[in-house]
């Protein structure tokens, strides 16, 4: 067991110096560098907390949706694989219609951790049916 | 400015001494912006006892030029004619003799060009939203009016191919490297594939990377279109699409037309120059661009990790990849989706 603080925690500590004290003390290009580093803290920070969950879902929603495609596989690179071969075999508009529930859930997760409220827009102005 | 410049201070007072046949000194130089590949440098000067403030396109080196300068200018060259408002050139030198690397030289246009203060402008402004928009459509619906004969020869071009077909091959290519399976991209691609829009009625010439962030506006509107480097030959519909990614909105994503206007100003704008609107191809291409630069993103980070371009800028990219798989999954919606929860 690692003492206190946890990664997580390091990782918020680094992001608070990041921009509160670095951003202040620098300009220009090297200032926005500063801020995409902090930013990527936080990203870190939230992935340590909700990446376990969130993969497990990834994992469960593929397998499903792959169903005996996915003959027993559990690794999440490979099940991406799998859908993605799954796509090039050729059309299936029902099978798409399944896939893109799936892949937006599993965008919207993704997004808790990189951007959270990026999935606040819903395009419903947008559509073209 | 710093020591840094002096050379290239020097080298364009050279070039436009010999141009212009009368001794030039170049005054107040500043940067306006230094990319890694191209350096932006404005300065005053004066040419036969009258003033003018111009704008300096240097890059560093030869092998650091994607594209000719040449190019370049006269696309600047064949806009302007077109009755598009762009910086008028002045000056193009492929000679790195001068400068260390190929430059051009335009007028300089005052106003704001950084998205976020663009849209504050716009903000601050009643009804400028709406003039820009509709400014932009004419703009542009003048560029893709167009003599295609008159512009460069060396301008890319779908060929014997369509707009589309063109570009779907580019995105098998890019998808074909990606690092990682994303199969939201490859549905997104499914989709381009299955509802491509037929040819334009002409092939035009297209700017490609018209949106906010690449136009100087003021109060009065637009003032200018920047970067042309990416002109080319392609399906009109295309530029529309582009300038309403969501990406170019900068979080007023309710504003369609770049954050400051919705779709129907520019769609009049454009259809009031002689444009020709297709609404379902300018999905199809405002689609195929949220994919774009879903790939540009995924390429980025691939540099960054693979050594050619080590950049905290370049990895952060890579985890900007779900903002445009969630943008272009959503686009699909009104094909794969349920109805919009507020359409009843």
């Amino acid at each position: 067991m690692h003492d206190r603080p946890d990664a997580a925690e390091l990782l918020e500590a680094i992001a608070d110096l990041l921009e509160r004290e670095v951003i202040a003390a620098t300009e220009g290009g090297l200032q926005h560098r500063v801020r995409v580093a902090g930013n990527l803290c936080r990203i870190l920070e939230r992935e340590m907390q909700l990446g376990p969950e969130i993969e497990a879902r990834e994992r469960e929603a593929l397998v499903s949706l792959l169903g005996p495609h996915a003959a027993g596989e559990r690794d999440l690179r490979e099940l991406n694989r799998l859908l993605m071969a799954r796509f090039d075999a050729g059309a299936d508009p029902s099978f798409e219609r399944r896939a893109w529930q799936v892949l937006l859930a599993i965008t919207r997760d993704k997004l808790r951790i990189v951007k959270p409220g990026h999935d606040d827009y819903d395009f419903a102005a947008e559509v073209v049916t | 400015m710093s020591e840094s410049y002096e050379g290239t201070r020097k080298g364009l007072e050279r070039y436009l001494s010999e141009l212009w046949d009368q001794p030039i000194a170049i005054d107040r130089l500043t940067v306006a912006s230094a990319g890694a590949r191209r350096q932006n440098l404005l300065f005053e000067l004066r040419r036969q006892g009258e003033p003018l403030a111009l704008c300096a396109t240097v890059i560093p080196t030869p092998d650091m030029q994607l594209v000719d300068v040449e190019v370049e200018a006269a696309s600047l060259r064949f806009a302007e004619t077109a009755g598009v408002p762009v910086p008028h050139v002045y000056a193009v030198c492929s000679d790195p003799s001068y400068t260390g690397g190929p430059f051009f030289v335009t007028g300089r246009i005052e106003g704001e060009s950084i998205p976020r203060r663009v849209l504050r402008l716009v903000e601050s402004h009643a009804g400028l939203g709406a003039r820009l928009a509709r400014q932009s459509g004419g703009a542009l619906a003048k560029l893709h009016a167009a003599p295609v004969e008159n512009a460069h020869p060396a301008l890319i071009g779908p060929g014997d191919s369509t707009p589309s077909r063109f570009a779907l091959n580019l995105l098998r290519l890019e998808m074909a490297e990606l690092l990682q399976p994303s199969p939201a991209f490859r549905l997104v691609l499914r989709w381009l594939e299955e509802n491509e829009p037929p040819p334009p009625s002409r092939v035009t010439v297209i700017h490609s990377d018209f949106r906010n962030g690449n136009i100087i506006v003021g109060p009065d509107g637009l003032r200018a279109s920047l970067d042309w480097e990416g002109c080319r030959l392609g399906d009109p519909m295309e530029d529309l699409g582009w300038l309403c990614v969501r990406m170019w909105r900068f979080r007023n994503d309710e504003l369609e037309v770049g954050g400051f206007a919705t779709r129907d100003e520019l769609r009049a704008g454009y259809v009031a120059a002689g444009g020709i609107w297709d609404e379902a191809s300018f999905h199809w291409w405002k689609t195929k661009g949220t994919l774009s630069w879903g790939l540009g993103l995924a390429k980025q980070a691939r540099q960054h990790l693979d050594g050619s371009f080590r950049s905290i800028i370049m990895a952060a990219s890579g985890r900007r990849v779900a903002e445009l798989e969630y943008d272009a999954l959503m686009l699909l919606r009104g094909s794969y989706g349920d109805p919009a929860p507020d359409s009843g």
